[in-house]
Formats: structure tokens, C-alpha cells, sequence
């Protein structure tokens, strides 16, 4: 999956930084913060000393028991979201010097390596912000029910054995599988728009994330039961043809998940429905 | 208000279809009629070339071949060509509907270029801005040269299906005693909103194999994007040249040949085969529409 990664603008650059970096320089952390939901933001700076190998959260960690800005002003500690700490659960995802990633696996190496460099922490522009870097995703979770990320095998018998899949069958949908519902391809995706209230979320597009995964379950011996269901969903108003291809979604994908592939292989699918549909439908 | 009602929730439930057709119209009919277009213009350019492989044009410039081919190629169109009010009508219906909706659809998204370098996304952002710049320059450019709005027109000389290089000429430099400086921001104009739209049908082909689900794979994409950057460099390549040409006529020049063509016969100066003039009209047309030139 390393392909997709190293296509994230300015690699080089930051192994360059990374070899460059200065031992015990401190760093600014620039934070937009925010105290609720519909209360105004403001930015706020910390200086803070660097370690060997200090991420973003350590950095976040030392400024949670140091809550004092660059002005000297005391302040509350800032709040962001966290789990894994090892890029796999996509909770930590925030926009850091304008881009959408992990926290968790932000190098401060790579991004500030001189003293007094500084980096711009916000959260993630799509997702409504519950307090400062911490956002409410349960939009993604509402997509994936939409279009019914699953395998259906709830019933009153026993389904038997499923049907056998091959290697590289099962090669493609393991690389879908590995979404962690993190939010970067949404974030990133120019044709994604912000939306606060559940009542609307289905008036906006899906999004990449919902797209794969339909293609995820499609691809299932048995849950492509429900493709028809899932294909009438994904073709019903800002489903997959809300699609702008900007292709911005596979280059922030931290997994590399062949998003772009997805997103057309959805669209074949559609073609294929909407003829179908068009002459056999009731 | 309930009306309103009814018409979004129309267009609400037919979403994926009307996008659908939008991407078709780009293809079928306009990209269409813009390689028939493109490569019809750009004969200002080689026509010369093709009248002395025929052994024809002794003693033209290379522009006033140009003028000559060109010429014979609009009065072909003009009278040969079956139902042409009613292909333009079509042509119309589609652009004004792939505007609107493109429009629509183009608003509806917010780039982000600035935080995402990225050339798909650059293509992303410059397919929505030559959408608009192209609404405005084909209105512009129908407005002037089809339905005859001379005065947006620098001295407001009329275009004519008679004298379609030289008043084309005189169109784009200004006047009819060469360059104004009205004539150098109209050929400007023609120059960016040409090109844009060369890159706007390009790139529209390019996605739209995404689009209808023809190119699935990252490499099928990649060997689909040379293809339309192929046809798209042919395009422009075909762009520029006729509107270099029509840039560097002499509008004195191109009138004589437009005459001589007008004066000497009823139909175009390139001689027919002889025996073609003995059959009926129906099969002239016939012969005239698998090879303009007979």
C-alpha cells in the first residue's frame, strides 16, 4: 500500500526535514480552537520543547500538562481525540499545515525541524466540531448504514458454508477492508460538504469512504445480496454521481485504498443497474 | 410552492440520470461537432496542402489555398448537408443543457487546490473554471459569427457564409484594413476560449470513462488520460492553427478568392469529377458527403 503514501505531496521534502532536524529546539503549535458546538473559535499558539521521535499527540500530551500560550497566558488544555496511536483507528484524524491525517503518526520531525518552526493544528473542516481538534464523524457510520455495509446472515437457520473466493478476489477487497472510517478522503474531497445537522445528511454526496465500502459488501459471495439495494441507494440523489473526480480522496487515504477504482467500479455497476433496471423493473 | 416542490423532487429523483445525460451531451453531440468543427476551421491552415496533392490551386498562396479549401468546405456545409437548422437546434438544446447543469453541478462543489496540490485536482478545479469562461465565450462566439449581433462585434463587420474567411478575418483583427486594438482582445478572447474548451472536452472524456465505469483500474485511467491528452493536443493543435490563420489573413487577399469563387460558378471552384454532374442530385449529395472535395 506504500504507493499511494509516498504519493502524499512533499515526502521528500519531510525525510529531508526529518535528517535536518535540530536536537532540543522547541516548536510552535498553532491550534484553532473552539470550546462547543456553535461557540466561536480563536487560535491559540504553545510553545513546546521536542523530543526524539515527538509526534503530534506527545506534543499535545505535553501541552495538556503545560496549558500556557506563547503570550503566557494560562488556558485550558486543548481537547482532541485518540485511540490506537498507531494509524489504524483513525480517531486522532485532524488537517495539519492544511492537510488531513493522523495525528499519531505525524513526525514533529518532519514538519518543524529548526527551532521555532511552527505547526497549524485545526480539525477536520467536514465533521462538526464537538471541542477544539475533536470532531463528531458519526456521519461516515450513517453513510455505511445507508448503504448497508454488510453481510446480511441474521436468520431462523443455518446458511451453510459460503461461497469459496479466490486469491485475488480476496486480495482486492482485503485492501478495502483495511478503511478505519477516518474521514481523510471525505475531508479532502472537494464535492463533500460540510453539514451539521443528521436531517440533511443524506441531501449531500455519500462520499468515497461509503462508496468503497458498498463495493467492499458487493464484492461479498454473500453480501452482494444486497448489491440492488445498496446500487439503488448509491444511484438515488447525491449518490455516486456527485463525483467530481478530483482524485484528491486515494491521495490522502492513509491506508491506500484504491478509492479512484472503487468510485468507477461503482459507476460500471450503476450502468450496468440502470439498464437493467430501465428493462425489467416493475 | 407546491409546484417548486414537485419540479426539485423531479429533478431530486432523476438526479443520477440527468448527470448521466449531461456527461453524454459532452461526448454526443457537442465534442462531437467540435472535432467536425476544429478540423473544418483548421483547413484555413492545410487546405493548400490538400489542393496541391490534388494538383489543384496552381499559383495560390499558401493562404489563399487555405481560403480556397476552407471556403468550399462552409459552402458545403451550408448547402449540402441534409436537415442542417435542425442539427443546429440540436446542438443549441444540448450546449444550453449541459451549461445550465454544469453550472449547477460546478457551484455545488467547493475546491480546495490550495491545500491539495494535486494534478487531478488542478483538472478538477480548471474543468469547473473553462465551464464558465466557455458559456461565455460560445454565446459570444454564436452571437457574432451565427445568429449576426454585429455590434459586439468590433466595426461591426458581419459575418457571411459567402465571404466566411474573409469576414472571419476582419472579425478578429477588428477591422477590414487589419489589426485594431478591439481585434487583438477578440482574438485573445477566441484564443483562451478555444483552448479552455479543447481542454474542458479533453478532460470531460477523461472522466467521464470514470464516469460511465469504462476505466475501472489505476491503469486503465492512466492509459485512458494519454489517449485524451492525445486527442486534446490534436485538438488544440488544430485550434491554434485556424485561428493562426484566419489571425494572419489579409483581408483583401481572402475577399479575391472568396469572389472568384462566387463569380466563376454557382457551385465551388473545385472542379467535380464530370461524370458525378450526370447523375441526380441525390447521388451528387451523396458523393459530396463521403468526400467534400468529389
Amino acid at each position: 500500500m506504500g504507493a499511494a503514501q509516498a504519493s502524499i505531496i512533499g515526502s521528500e521534502e519531510r525525510k529531508a526535514n526529518r535528517k535536518a532536524a535540530v536536537a532540543g529546539r522547541s516548536v510552535i503549535f498553532k491550534i484553532k480552537r473552539c470550546d462547543g458546538p456553535g461557540k466561536p473559535w480563536r487560535w491559540e499558539s504553545f510553545k513546546v520543547p521536542t523530543e526524539p521521535g515527538s509526534n503530534v499527540i506527545s506534543s499535545l500530551n505535553w501541552i495538556a500538562s503545560n496549558p500556557v500560550t506563547v503570550d503566557g497566558k494560562e488556558t485550558t488544555p486543548v481537547v482532541w481525540d485518540s485511540n490506537c496511536l498507531e494509524e489504524v483507528c483513525g480517531a486522532c484524524t485532524m488537517v495539519i499545515n492544511g492537510r488531513v491525517r493522523q495525528s499519531c503518526s505525524c513526525l514533529v520531525d518532519e514538519y518543524a525541524p529548526r527551532e521555532g518552526d511552527e505547526i497549524v493544528l485545526e480539525p477536520m473542516s467536514k465533521f462538526p466540531v464537538i471541542r477544539d481538534l475533536w470532531v463528531d464523524r458519526s456521519r461516515m457510520f450513517d453513510a455505511l448504514q445507508r448503504v448497508k455495509a454488510w453481510v446480511p446472515i441474521d436468520g431462523t437457520y443455518n446458511l451453510g458454508a459460503g461461497p469459496q473466493e479466490s486469491h485475488d478476489h480476496q486480495q482486492m477487497r482485503y485492501a478495502l477492508s483495511e478503511c478505519m472510517t477516518c474521514g481523510c478522503c471525505l475531508d479532502a474531497c472537494p464535492q463533500f460538504a460540510e453539514e451539521a445537522d443528521p436531517k440533511n445528511w443524506d441531501k449531500n454526496f455519500i462520499g468515497p469512504q461509503a462508496i468503497s465500502q458498498a463495493r467492499l459488501f458487493n464484492e461479498h459471495g454473500t453480501g452482494k445480496r444486497l448489491k440492488d439495494e445498496r446500487m439503488d441507494t448509491l444511484m438515488g440523489p447525491d449518490g455516486i454521481q456527485n463525483c467530481g473526480n478530483a482524485q484528491n480522496c486515494v491521495k490522502v487515504c492513509p491506508k491506500g485504498i484504491p478509492l479512484t477504482e472503487s468510485i468507477a467500479a461503482i459507476g460500471r455497476s450503476a450502468t450496468v443497474h440502470s439498464v437493467k433496471k430501465f428493462f425489467t423493473s416493475k | 410552492m407546491s409546484n417548486t416542490a414537485t419540479q426539485q423532487s423531479f429533478m431530486q429523483r432523476n438526479q443520477f440520470l440527468i448527470r448521466r445525460l449531461h456527461s453524454l451531451t459532452g461526448i454526443l453531440p457537442i465534442g462531437v461537432f467540435l472535432i467536425a468543427h476544429l478540423v473544418t476551421n483548421s483547413s484555413l491552415a492545410w487546405g493548400w496542402f490538400a489542393l496541391k496533392g490534388r494538383h489543384q490551386g496552381e499559383g495560390m498562396s499558401v493562404s489563399e489555398g487555405g481560403v480556397q479549401y476552407f471556403a468550399h468546405e462552409v459552402t458545403w456545409i451550408n448547402t449540402q448537408v441534409p436537415h442542417l437548422f435542425l442539427i443546429e437546434v440540436t446542438l443549441w438544446l444540448a450546449i444550453a443543457f449541459h451549461c445550465i447543469l454544469g453550472f449547477y453541478y460546478a457551484t455545488g462543489g467547493k475546491g480546495n487546490l490550495q491545500h491539495y496540490k494535486h494534478q487531478d485536482n488542478f483538472r478538477y478545479s480548471l474543468q469547473r473554471w473553462s465551464g464558465y469562461f466557455g458559456i461565455f465565450f460560445i454565446f459570444y462566439h454564436i452571437a457574432t459569427l451565427r445568429w449576426g449581433w454585429t455590434f459586439l462585434i468590433p466595426e461591426g463587420t458581419a459575418w457571411s457564409h459567402e465571404y466566411s474567411a474573409s469576414t472571419l478575418a476582419a472579425a478578429l483583427q477588428g477591422s477590414t484594413e487589419g489589426w485594431t486594438a478591439a481585434g487583438l482582445f477578440v482574438s485573445l478572447f477566441y484564443l483562451l476560449g478555444v483552448s479552455l474548451l479543447v481542454f474542458h472536452f479533453a478532460n470531460g472524456l477523461w472522466t467521464a470513462a470514470i464516469t460511465w465505469g469504462l476505466t475501472v483500474s489505476e491503469h486503465a485511467q492512466k492509459k485512458w488520460g494519454y489517449v485524451c491528452a492525445a486527442l486534446g493536443a490534436g485538438l488544440m493543435l488544430a485550434a491554434w492553427s485556424a485561428l493562426g490563420s484566419a489571425m494572419l489573413l489579409d483581408y483583401d487577399t481572402a475577399r479575391a478568392v472568396e469572389a472568384s469563387i462566387l463569380d466563376g460558378h454557382s457551385a465551388p471552384a473545385i472542379d467535380h469529377n464530370p461524370a458525378e454532374h450526370a447523375l441526380s442530385d441525390e447521388v451528387t449529395l451523396e458523393a459530396n458527403a463521403s468526400d467534400p472535395e468529389g
